[in-house]
């Protein structure tokens, strides 16, 4: 459905996409993860044809132009600005998006109240979006690209800077459209959310691709140990038979506390039961895409 | 199209939607054209009211009579002064003028159209110029009707017709045949004046007298009828170009605000776009002038020569301000940045083009810079319309360089912004 093969681009001197190339299939949610400025914005400029690679091409539905009418029409893209006119109300915004789009009559009715519905704001579709808070606004800036109910979603950062509650609101709008079987492309720099509804995730830095798979894949090729962290009932007296038992260089103790790494932390804790080392509490933390880019990059997500 | 159509009533929408903006394209240029109708309402009138010292050094029946026809004149207020004092009154800008009558002021005809050796002397303020032209079209009026009271007398004429006949006679520098024929002619006058009968002498001499000086006085302000005339046109400009700033400022918003890209991720060309803002911009430039029209008509009784050039001239003007929004638009990334350069340039454009202050008053040297300034075209164009009653040939010029300006702004406005774009 989407494929982007090679992009570069540069603005004068700041390189912003180095070679980038994936692909994403039919009903799949893509995410792109990467920190600020790391050129997702610009993926998805030049993937909706507002931007033209330097070198490279983009194939949106087996088309390479995407400024085609037949390729917009199929393409619902939510800008990372607040792309909607707040003189305006959230009825008003979503019948002239509708019309542009070439809808008329009961259908632009029917797709304009369903659109107020997902977003929560058939209540206040009279008011002015001026007066809306920051999560109504995203939610109103993310429906007014689904209109025309496109197959293919290009979402560029549709939660920043939203509350909870908003964000849980779009994550559902996008998990039923992915379960309609849509083609979406996800940008974000919370890794949560990418471990939340992605298939598979690319991380992005600095222009380049650093690792594209599944979340799970990721964190099993780049994640590293589990962090466990154990209390024992009393201070054990022998500390290097436990550092035998566990097998770990990076353990460290403190009184009745134990912190260590493991790739198999059932398998340990099942072992320290075994030989008599009997736990009061137990925190086990998996790694996540953190630690992925973390060791990818030498940085983390967010400073 | 239809979706040109959708983009201009949006723009509508955004437009009336905030009442700063209403302002400034609506309310604006109605209060300058008030505002400036009232300065200028001057210009049109006849100015009264001139304070002028008069010297009287002559002293003679005929300047007495100058001076009580220039005392009945509205437009002057006359007092005596010596000529020391009436200078220093002028310098310190106490009255406009000061008039001397020399001595041998009232010696006859002669005397007063002697350019070799003047008999009335003016001395007026140089910074008042305008009052100073009347000035002297007054005192010419005076001194005609000062002589046809002279003349109006049969007695008054044939002792100047004796003068004359002295003067022949006299003269050196006539051959004996051309003298011949003078003083025949002189004597045919005398005897014509002695014999006429009143009716006669009464039209041919008082009436053709003052006709003639009525005729020259008032040939210089021949110009617009109404003040509000001068400025209608500059009110219609300026409202075009609060729009124009308006409109430019609008698309940089909504390049900056992200609607414009959503707007090019649709189904829809750069040409629709800005042919939806160059519509709104035109819609909206048309309730303007409807508005600031039906207010000259109603309000000021503002007379319109042609309606049609009025429209061509309004077409031509609309089309090129929307040509020169694109441009506009493109002077910066940020609505500061654009409001900011725009505004100068609109500015620049209306001070040299008689926007602020009609041409008709500006320093000749300013003049030349006008030139390249719409501004001047598109007032040039409707007051040809309003006032100057232009011929369709005529109006071709100005509305002809409308047409360009605008084509060429407009052009260098898309090319600029698809640079931007990349
Ligand atoms: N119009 C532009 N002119 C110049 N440089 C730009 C422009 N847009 C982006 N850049 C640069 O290109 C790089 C990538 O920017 P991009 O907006 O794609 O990042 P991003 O991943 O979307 O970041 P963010 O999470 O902050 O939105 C950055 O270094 C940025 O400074
Ligand atoms: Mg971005």
């Amino acid at each position: 459905m989407i494929k982007a093969d090679n992009l570069k681009k540069r603005y004068g001197k700041t390189v912003a996409l180095d070679g980038v190339s994936f692909e994403v299939q039919k009903g799949e949610t893509f995410g792109l993860l990467g920190p600020n400025g790391a050129g997702k914005t610009t993926t998805i400029r030049l993937l909706c044809g507002l931007l033209k690679p330097d070198s490279g091409t983009v194939t949106l539905d087996g088309k390479t132009n995407p400024t085609l009418v037949e390729v917009r029409l199929s393409l619902g893209m939510v800008p990372q600005t607040l792309a909607i006119y707040e003189e305006l109300s959230a009825e008003q915004n979503l019948y002239f998006f509708g019309r542009i789009y070439g809808l008329s009559g009961q259908r632009l009715k029917e797709s304009v109240s369903n659109c107020l519905e997902i977003a929560g704001l058939t209540q206040r579709s009279k008011e002015r979006v001026s007066k809306y808070s920051g999560g109504m606004k995203r939610r109103l800036n993310m429906v007014c690209s689904l209109l025309h109910e496109p197959p293919l979603l290009l979402l560029d950062e549709p939660t920043v800077g939203v509350d909870p509650q908003s964000r849980n609101s779009i994550f559902d709008t996008i998990e039923a459209m992915k379960k309609q079987g849509r083609t979406i492309l996800y940008t974000t720099h919370y890794m949560e959310e990418a471990e939340r509804i992605c298939d598979r995730v690319a991380i992005l830095d600095y222009g380049k691709i650093l690792d594209m798979d599944s979340v799970s894949n990721l964190i099993d090729k780049h994640g590293g140990f589990s962090h466990m962290e154990a209390e024992f009932e009393k201070s054990p007296s022998d500390l290097d038979k436990i550092r035998q038992l566990i097998g770990s260089s990076n353990i460290q103790f403190e009184e009745t506390k134990v912190k260590f790494e493991t790739p198999r932390p059932m398998e340990s804790l099942a072992l320290l039961n075994r030989n008599g080392i009997h736990l009061k509490s137990l925190k086990i933390q998996s790694a996540n895409l953190e630690d992925v880019f973390l060791n990818l990059t030498g940085r983390r997500l967010r400073d | 199209m239809k979706k040109v159509l959708f983009l201009a009533i949006k723009d509508l929408k955004v437009l009336l939607s905030n009442k700063g903006n209403i302002f400034w394209v609506f309310g604006f240029p109605a209060l300058f054209a008030l505002l400036f109708g009232a300065i200028y309402s001057d210009a049109g009138k006849e100015p009264s009211g001139i304070k002028i010292a008069i010297v009287d050094e002559d002293k003679s029946e005929f300047s007495n009579s100058y001076i009580s026809k220039l005392e009945s004149e509205e437009a002057l207020k006359i007092s005596r002064a010596g000529r020391d004092e009436a200078i220093e009154q002028v310098r310190k800008g106490q009255i406009a003028a000061a008039v001397v009558l020399k001595k041998g002021f009232g010696d006859g005809f002669e005397a007063m159209f002697n350019s070799d050796e003047p008999k009335l002397e003016i001395a007026a303020d140089p910074s008042r110029k305008m009052e100073g032209g009347y000035l002297q079209g007054l005192l010419a009026k005076a001194q005609f009707e000062a002589l046809g009271d002279k003349f109006s007398d049969r007695k008054g004429l044939r002792s100047q017709i004796d003068l004359w006949r002295n003067d022949v006679k006299d003269s050196n520098d006539l051959d004996s045949k051309q003298a011949t024929l003078y003083s025949n002619f002189f004597d045919s006058f005398d005897t014509l004046v002695k014999d006429v009968n009143d009716k006669n002498f009464n039209k041919g001499f008082k009436g053709n007298m003052l006709n003639f000086t009525k005729l020259d006085v008032s040939k210089e302000y021949n110009g617009p009828i109404t003040p509000f005339q001068i400025t209608f046109p500059q009110a219609l400009l300026w409202g075009i170009l609060g729009c124009t700033a308006t409109f430019a400022i609008s698309i940089v918003k909504e390049r900056t605000h992200g609607t414009f890209e959503r707007l090019r991720v649709g189904p829809i060309g750069l040409a629709h776009i800005l042919g939806g803002k160059g519509l709104a911009c035109f819609i909206t430039c048309c309730l303007i002038i409807c508005a600031l029209y039906i207010c000259a008509k109603t309000i000021f009784k503002m007379p319109l020569g042609s309606l049609l050039l009025f429209v061509l001239a309004i077409l031509c003007t609309l089309l090129c301000f929307v040509g020169l929004m694109m441009f506009i638009c493109t002077l910066g990334r940020t609505e500061q940045s654009v409001g900011g350069a725009g505004w100068a340039l609109i500015m620049i454009m209306a001070m040299f083009g008689g926007g602020m202050v009609p041409l008709a008053f500006m320093p000749s040297w300013l003049l030349p810079f006008s030139h390249v300034s719409p501004v001047k075209w598109g007032i040039l164009a409707l007051e040809g319309a309003i006032w100057r009653n232009f011929s369709l040939t005529e109006m071709m010029t100005p509305c002809l360089i409308l047409l360009a300006i605008g084509t060429a702004a407009f052009l260098l406005g898309v090319f600029s912004l698809r640079r931007q774009e990349q």
